[in-house]
């Protein structure tokens, strides 16, 4: 995958570095921007609120009924 | 080895050539598999290099949630709380500025001074949204909370405990006697906790009740609920510091901080 990418890349190595690097950093932008930030929500890692689990979302249905 | 293999394939265009001028001197002829790996060998490979591939983001994701959402809920909160600052102030609105800033729920500024990180602004609801802007925000469900001005009820808050501003990161370093005040444009509310719960379902709605009774409160008074997650880092279980009242100050003219802030 990798080595493919590589081989495709324009250029002498330096080039292709150079643009190695410039895909990476676009996809880091895009993760932190969109990714990340669509994901973090889905995971339960920030949830600080105490609730009848109806505020939180999806599939919370069930332990909010369970909940009182 | 396979992977060696692959890696020189691409970047060895010169070894090729370098191969093909020494020809008579050496040869290592099973070394050299031109593109021809077998099948088997290539789904490998791509599994292999998936697998890192979602190591790396499993690593950059948490980078992002324990550095670079604090890194723009602080700049948020800093934004936010300047233009309550300037509200109050008396210049905010008409001369342009950033006006155009959600700081109507903005009421005021939370001052733990145990957790050592200075002052939390305090916004209206606990949604996430609200949330990850770096601030604190009171309970409007399921249990309505009071207000600090209000006669009775229970003044109930929640923020994050890790990732976006963290701003309830220690709230473990709270014990009873310490002080939690609240400072609104005319008034520094002064809270003493009174009970620390380390840990409790985070169905537990009852913590936010106007009279607390898991915290030992008997009778209507003027509580205030911190709530967040626990342990660091999950969200398992609920963190909840209970304080009452001790007394109220009037803001000064220099806004002068009340003796516990000193």
């Amino acid at each position: 995958m990798y080595g493919w990418i590589w081989r495709h890349l324009p250029g002498n190595a330096w080039v292709k570095a150079l643009i190695s690097l410039l895909l990476i950093l676009g996809v880091v932008y895009v993760l932190f921007q969109y990714v990340f930030p669509w994901a973090e929500p889905l995971l339960p890692f920030n949830d600080v609120t105490v609730d009848e689990g109806m505020g939180a979302g999806a599939g919370a249905a069930a332990a909010g009924a369970g909940a009182l | 080895m396979t992977h060696d293999e692959s890696y020189e394939d691409g970047a060895g265009q010169t070894t090729v050539v370098a191969t093909d001028q020494g020809e008579q001197t050496q040869r290592p002829a099973p070394a050299r598999r031109p593109r021809g790996r077998g099948p088997i060998a290539t789904a490998v490979m791509v599994f292999g290099e998936l697998l890192i591939t979602a190591g790396l983001v499993l690593g950059l994701f948490v980078v992002y949630s324990l550095w670079w959402t604090n890194v723009l809920a602080d700049r948020e909160a800093q934004k936010q709380g300047d233009a309550v600052r300037n509200e109050w102030a008396g210049r905010g609105g008409e001369d342009g500025g950033p006006g155009e800033l959600n700081t109507k729920d903005g009421i005021g500024f939370l001052h733990v001074p145990a957790m050592k990180n200075g002052e939390i602004l305090v916004k209206k609801g606990t949604d996430l949204k609200t949330l990850n802007d770096g601030v604190a925000g009171y309970y409007t469900d399921p249990v309505k909370s009071a207000l600090p001005e209000d006669d009775k009820g229970n003044f109930s808050l929640a923020a994050h405990r890790d990732g976006h501003g963290a701003k309830f990161h220690n709230i473990d370093k709270l014990d009873s006697g310490d002080a939690i005040v609240f400072e609104t444009k005319d008034r520094w509310y002064i809270y003493k906790v009174y009970k620390t719960l380390p840990e409790t379902s985070k169905f537990n709605v009852d913590v936010l009740n106007p009279v607390p009774k898991e915290s030992g409160a008997k009778k209507p008074g003027r509580y205030i609920t911190l709530t967040t997650c626990t342990p660091v880092y999950t969200s398992k279980y609920r963190y909840i510091v209970w304080g009452e009242l001790d007394r109220v100050e009037k803001v000064d003219a220099r806004r002068t901080p009340p003796k516990e802030l000193r």
